[in-house]
């Protein structure tokens, strides 16, 4: 086990070296460099010298492996510079905006989760019903709604017409955590309900291999009810595949994340990411797409961890 | 990671299936069959845009902007007073143009790489896995915003961008899939006859690792339909003043409280799209998966 812990995280450095290199190339490939930019909101820069003087001082002038290799290596030092549009040092930026990131993302897990569950494993057990027919449709409905059409619908029903959740905004939740919850309810549930029908099917089909294993007759002959069989003896086994599912549904997250605080205009990451591809933000843009891919790896990495823990076939395969 | 949620369809020539058979079973499958119906549906309205439409897309009315549904305009018209519909209709061109073409260039790309990374093995097996991996840990919509703002608008960088981003997936299920028909005695039998690497691979590893690849050709058609709906809504869409769904979406989110239908029409079109690729891909994925149709022995 040990051996397979390290070999994976080995493996997890590596990707992230690789995406940092291939998010940095993205980002230099944006047209018109953030100076100009800045320059052109405001016209104390617009200046030849000062211009040239801002892009030394950014170290945009160096070519471009140069400027890599400094921006990982001040990456890895905590210095992550600051916000060419605000002055703001990123690093404050982001834990600024860390935490609201988190009750989204949490929150979202607990909607798909909450649905997704149930959704599944009643399918399961009523498998080529009405009620299956009826779930698997709107699982994958729940898949193919677009998450900015879905916060549209949402809105002016529960905003516009039922004035129950606020259209937009956020409040922290130390201010007041009901407002919190409110202002979080829709952008949540919006965000889960993808990764819910995602769920949804994975724990049905899981379920059904389960249940038509050998020692599930076995338990049944021998007398175990119904509930008790699935409790026991199914859940556990069932849980393997969907755990892979957990994971992947994370990335498809953190994309839902950059719709729903856009839409809700929730001063999260997402947003923070957004508003620097507009304002060609290298600093603040670069930070964000590593973190958000370093999310992914390291849900990965638990994943794979998870699942080696679960399965012992993993671990011995390598 | 994701090697074990494609779950592995037994590779089968699609002749061997019989297409008749995938056919069959695709109508049987009643989401499947709403499915085909609605892509027509879609299809003929791209294609005869021009005699369906009421009006043009294109032509302002600023006497009669945002009026709401009416007998004149059906939908109601938009912030500069174009008729809605007809944006819809003419929409539909973009999102199926994008859905096909950047489907097309992500599959072609990732089947022969995943072809080449599958049957070479080893160090080039290694190194192209590698690559897939870093960019199978970004995820889509942050990055194609990226790419969209690098490019530019336009609908060629859509495709650009949503292809460069989109061939990983199709990679991984190509190399899946010729790992375990690289193994079977045929194939050990046209290697043993003389056949070049080439040939192998394009005559007699390609068409039996095809069955999950359609499957998945369906459903990312779909999915790039609303990846390019969403570029759209975030101001990165096709340039205007082309109609597209997304851009209607967005345009019509301003007014939402006072004209709902303007940015909730061109949201049904979307989910609709979508929707029905989603529901062919699962009645394709269960007609040609022969666990599922109750016939084959079960593998494992």
């Amino acid at each position: 086990m040990r051996k397979y812990i390290l070999e994976r995280l080995i493996y997890t450095v590596i990707l992230l070296f690789l995406v940092s290199i291939l998010i940095f190339v993205m980002v230099r490939m944006l047209p018109g460099d953030p100076v100009s930019f800045a320059a052109m909101a405001n016209s104390d820069l617009a200046d030849k010298t000062i211009m040239a003087e801002l892009r030394a001082r950014y170290g945009l002038d160096k070519p471009i492996y140069t400027q890599y290799v400094i921006w990982l290596k001040d990456f890895i030092r905590g210095e992550w510079g600051k916000s060419i549009g605000s002055g703001e040092p990123v690093m404050t930026m982001f834990l600024d905006r860390l935490p609201v990131t988190i009750e989204l993302f949490l929150g979202a897990t607990f909607w798909s989760f909450l649905i997704g569950f149930p959704v599944g494993i009643f399918g399961a057990l009523r498998r080529n019903t009405p009620l299956d027919a009826f779930l698997t449709t709107t699982s994958i409905i729940g898949v193919s709604i677009p998450a900015f059409w879905e916060g549209i619908v949402f809105i002016y029903l529960f905003a516009v017409i039922f004035q129950i959740f606020p259209p937009s905004g956020y409040v922290a939740f130390f201010e007041s955590p009901w407002e919190n919850i409110l202002s979080v309810f829709m952008p949540t549930f919006i965000m889960g309900t993808g990764s819910a029908g995602l769920l949804a099917r994975y724990v049905r089909s899981s379920f059904l291999e389960v249940l038509n294993q050998d020692f599930i007759r076995t338990a049944r002959a021998k007398g175990v009810k119904g509930p008790g069989v699935i409790r026991k003896h199914a859940l556990k086994p069932a849980m393997l595949p969907v755990v892979t599912v957990i994971g992947l549904s994370w990335a498809q997250l953190v994309s839902g994340a950059f719709i729903v605080e856009f839409m809700f205009a929730i001063p999260g990451l997402g947003r923070m990411g957004i508003d620097a591809v507009f304002a060609r933000d290298f600093p603040v843009l670069q930070v964000v797409l590593v973190i958000v891919a370093l999310n992914v790896l390291l849900m990965n990495l638990f994943v794979d961890l998870l699942y080696g823990y679960l399965d012992p076939r993993v671990r011995v395969q390598r | 990671m994701s090697e074990k949620i494609d779950e592995p369809i037994e590779p089968r020539r699609i002749s061997r299936i019989g297409a008749k058979a995938i056919i069959r079973g695709v109508f049987k499958h009643k989401l499947s069959r709403a499915g085909i119906v609605i892509i027509f549906l879609l299809t003929f309205m791209a294609v005869f845009a021009p005699f369906l439409a009421p009006y043009n897309p294109n032509t302002q009315d600023l006497y009669q902007v945002l009026t709401g549904p009416s007998a004149a305009h059906w939908l109601g018209t938009d912030n500069v007073g174009r008729d809605l519909l007809s944006r819809i209709i003419y929409g539909s061109r973009v999102s199926m143009a994008v859905g096909i073409l950047s489907t097309f260039f992500s599959a072609f790309v990732g089947v022969v790489i995943g072809l080449l990374a599958g049957y070479k093995g080893g160090i080039v097996d290694m190194i192209l896995m590698r690559i897939v991996d870093t960019f199978m840990c970004i995820p889509w919509l942050p990055f194609v915003l990226v790419l969209a703002a690098a490019l530019g608008p336009g609908l060629k960088n859509i495709v650009i961008a949503l292809s460069f981003l989109g061939w990983t997936g199709f990679c991984r299920i190509m190399r899946g899939q010729v790992l375990m028909v690289r193994e079977l005695p045929y194939v050990e039998a046209a290697k043993a006859a003389g056949a070049s690497g080439f040939r192998i691979m394009f005559k007699h590893l390609f068409p039996n690792c095809l069955a999950p690849i359609i499957v998945a050709v369906t459903i990312t058609l779909g999915a790039f339909i609303m990846v390019e709906s969403a570029m759209a809504f975030f101001g990165l869409g096709v340039q205007p003043p082309t109609a597209s769904w997304g851009k209607e979406l967005r345009t019509g989110y301003a007014y939402l409280e006072t004209v709902p239908f303007f940015s909730i029409a061109p949201g049904i079109m979307i989910t609709l799209a979508v929707l029905a690729f989603n529901f062919l891909g699962d009645g394709l994925r269960d007609s040609l998966d022969p666990r599922l149709r109750g016939e084959g022995k079960k593998i494992k």
